[in-house]
């Protein structure tokens, strides 16, 4: 049986934003269930980043409602950073901390509760054990985008927003990557990744979301 | 610990450190006021009496400049592969970020000023060791309100392309009240029966104002 849009954990309803008189969402409506993967697909400039920084309450929703396990993202943004997490273009590292001292940042911050052997297991789990006393700047862009990832591995967020989450990652960490979002997906999280490149998620169970000019579509066939 | 103050604790931790690792603030905050001192020094050479009289205002000037150095460097480590967005993507109140930011300056600035007030009297020859303590207490009040508004207006000219310019051309007019009561405090406290008091009383009317001002206004100024 489907699961009906009302028991939906991400409900996103008639979603608008523009950027001064640029308008980039229009009218978007979106829902999530528990275990549940959506992958936005659109050409440069169709609003993905755009909905992903929406939903991740880093741009506010200037028209529309958008609720995340109830909560309503205008009277509890931040307790919705909280069940959430956003990994975007940016990993959000400070290069002079080690993977290990960010990562105790980051724990920090999302008031998660963090030991040491905890860090040490997540650094691991990346493959970045070799690393973890090494200041985080002289590490690949690969590096540093596994590091970000790895921060789903701390707590599960109840959505995980990933925007180009494979760009950087070589062939391991690619398969790496869905390895873990596979085990996300059984254990009920929610992801809403946008991507270019609908081959490396071939792999994992999804739903596919068509956006362009800011409005979700039925197709891209007709897409120039 | 509060899971609120541990993370505020975490952020002033880490500018803390990433200066301490990159040996940039602290240590050109701590030649600058040198510099001052000196110039200073060579160009009034003031006889002990004199010294006295200048004492506050002296200090006060190398205080300010020397803060300037590093309010400019405040949002700095931010500024590393979206930091800032990291930051404001955490599930923490807005009001704790800033906390946070302003501890790490606050304790910058206070060891500066706690290297700079002992050489100072050395270098002027200036026999107020007996008072030591009260001029700590003045200083420290002083420096609370400096540092709480400065962080906010750095906060506010982060993204200027003439930021440190902006940044001061904001902060002098904004602190002269502030500074005007931490001069006439000092002068108060080193000439036989000065009225310390009222001076006190007016510096911490503004460190209040500041204090309680400043966390709400960054709230608002890194919301979008």
């Amino acid at each position: 049986m489907q699961p009906s849009p009302a028991d939906a954990r991400l409900q996103v309803r008639d979603l608008h934003h523009a950027f001064a008189r640029h308008r980039v969402l229009q009218g978007i409506d979106l829902s999530l269930h528990a275990g549940e993967c959506g992958v936005l697909l659109g050409a440069n400039g169709s609003g993905k980043s755009t909905l992903l920084a929406v939903l991740a309450t880093r741009l506010r929703v200037q028209k529309g409602s958008y609720q995340l396990l109830g909560l309503d993202v205008r009277e509890s943004a931040e307790e919705m950073r909280g069940r959430l997490l956003f990994v975007g273009h940016h990993t959000h590292l400070y290069g002079h901390l080690t993977p290990l001292e960010n990562l105790l940042f980051f724990a920090d911050l999302q008031l998660i509760t963090a030991s040491e052997e905890r860090l040490r297991a997540v650094v691991a789990a990346v493959g970045l054990e070799k690393f973890a006393e090494q200041p985080v700047r002289w590490f690949s862009a690969g590096m540093r985008k596994r590091l970000a990832l790895g921060r789903m591995l701390l707590r599960q967020p109840e959505l995980l927003l990933l925007d180009e989450p494979y760009s950087a990652l070589d062939r391991q960490g690619v398969i790496w990557l869905n390895q873990v979002l596979q085990s996300y997906l059984t254990a009920g999280g929610m992801l809403l990744m946008a991507s270019h490149d609908p081959e490396r998620i071939a792999a994992l169970p999804h739903r596919q979301l068509y956006l362009r000019r800011g409005r979700l579509v039925q197709s891209l066939e007709d897409e120039p | 610990m509060s899971k609120l103050l541990r993370a505020a604790y975490r952020i002033a931790w880490k500018d803390v450190v990433g200066d301490w690792r990159r040996r940039a603030t602290l240590s050109s905050m701590l030649f600058f006021a040198i510099a001052v001192l000196v110039v200073f020094q060579v160009a009034f050479d003031p006889d002990r009496l004199e010294a006295t009289r200048l004492l506050p205002g002296l200090l006060w000037v190398t205080i300010l400049f020397t803060s300037l150095m590093g309010l400019g460097r405040v949002f700095q480590a931010e500024e590393e592969d979206g930091a800032l967005e990291g930051l404001l993507l955490s599930a923490v109140p807005r009001g704790v970020l800033f906390l946070g930011k302003w501890s790490g300056n606050l304790l910058l600035t206070l060891l500066v000023e706690l290297a700079l007030l002992p050489l100072t009297l050395v270098l002027f020859n200036v026999d107020v060791w007996g008072q030591l303590p009260a001029i700590v207490g003045i200083l420290l009040l002083g420096t609370l309100g400096l540092t709480g508004l400065g962080v906010l207006l750095a906060a506010m000219t982060q993204t200027a392309r003439s930021r440190e310019t902006l940044l001061a051309l904001l902060l002098l007019p904004l602190t002269a009240p502030l500074l005007i009561a931490g001069v006439q405090a000092l002068a108060a406290l080193l000439q036989p029966g000065g009225e310390v008091e009222p001076w006190l009383r007016l510096l911490v009317i503004f460190d209040l104002v500041y204090l309680a001002l400043a966390p709400w206004a960054f709230g608002w100024l890194v919301t979008e």
